[in-house]
């Protein structure tokens, strides 16, 4: 006796490897990607200047990431003048506040992608290789040549 | 949660094993150019289909979709997914050369790309022989919106869909 199914609200369809019993995935959950900042900087020769602007070194360009493995930093980039960017991270504790002053340098200054080239894109992972789950991260940019200031735009994008 | 709804005769076509495609890509990773070995990808991953269609291939730079307006975008929305994969089928009776391409680029909360053009993911060349299938993976993920483009100096028709996949974890 075949078995049978509602294929949809009409029809009725016997199991066969044409039609299969519909499934879904059970016990598992997609993972989620959540933005966690838009912003546009003007890059600047100042040093420890942030993504949000900020010369305050100890004040995160990004909290509560602890549930990220990995962020993905999508950039335009208006201007073509050498620039470097740092990535910091910490962890903090139950109330959020960071363990200890200061920071873990996960990105040294490097070259941001992109220098020469006015009006062009970038992607970087962070970190690049391994996970993350840091609680704060600071991202830091700097223009290291050149005369003229720019905008940067760029998204976060978290990935658990 | 998600799940797909696919018909009789998609389903057919998963299970038939193609010829594998000899694509020869530049930049792009290639894998084995049948539907078939898509088929692991629907039991542990979370995958979407982005889009599935005929594109009539021309000697311009055309979007799966046919319009040749490079401002808009082949698939929006796909920033949850860290992989997208274009699979096609080209008809006709000569040997397969199709240019392709692939630009990205992230928008703001409004849907408003963060500034002009694209990035460029890559771009490659399908050459095969006559009515093989050829499967291209895109690899730069959480991208908002992506342009796929072909073009060919002979005209031809290609089926095709693109897929996006998602990590996913055992609760």
């Amino acid at each position: 006796m075949p078995v049978r199914f509602l294929r949809n609200a009409s029809e009725l369809a016997d199991v066969s490897w044409e039609t299969p019993l519909p499934v879904q995935v059970a016990n598992a959950k997609p993972v989620p990607a959540d933005t966690l900042l838009v912003a546009t900087t003007t890059v600047t020769t100042d040093a420890n200047r942030d993504l949000l602007g900020s010369t305050s070194t100890e004040l995160p360009t990004l909290d509560g990431c602890g549930q990220y493995r990995k962020l993905v930093w999508f950039y335009f980039r208006a201007g073509a003048d050498a620039t470097n960017y740092r990535v910091l991270a910490r962890a903090t504790d139950m109330s959020g506040a960071p363990l200890s002053t200061g920071w873990q340098e996960i990105v040294p200054a490097t070259p941001l992608p992109g220098n020469g080239v006015a009006n062009s894109w970038g992607r970087i992972e962070i970190p690049s290789t391994g996970d993350g789950y840091y609680d704060q991260y600071r991202i830091e940019v700097q223009r290291t040549a050149g005369s003229n200031n720019y905008s940067l735009t760029s998204k976060i994008v978290g990935v658990r | 949660m998600s799940a797909e709804r696919i018909t009789r005769r998609e389903m057919l076509k998963r299970l038939i094993v193609a010829p594998v495609g000899a694509a020869a890509l530049a930049t792009l990773p290639v894998r084995e150019g049948s539907a078939a070995v898509l088929q692991p990808y629907y039991e542990p991953y979370f995958v979407a289909v982005l889009w599935e269609g005929r594109t009539r291939c021309d000697s311009l730079w055309r979007s799966l979709k046919g319009d040749v307006v490079a401002i808009l975008p082949t698939v929006q929305g796909t920033t949850p997914y860290d992989r997208l994969y274009w699979t096609g089928y080209a008809l006709g009776s000569a040997p397969v050369n199709v240019n392709m391409r692939v630009w990205a680029r992230a928008v703001d909360h409004n849907g408003v790309p963060l500034g002009n053009g694209w990035r460029a993911i890559g771009q490659a060349t399908i050459q095969t022989p006559p009515q093989r299938w050829f499967r291209v993976e895109i690899p730069e993920g959480h991208w908002d919106e992506y342009r796929i483009e072909v073009r060919s100096a002979t005209p031809r028709l290609v089926y095709s869909r693109v897929i996006a996949s998602q990590g996913y974890w055992k609760e």
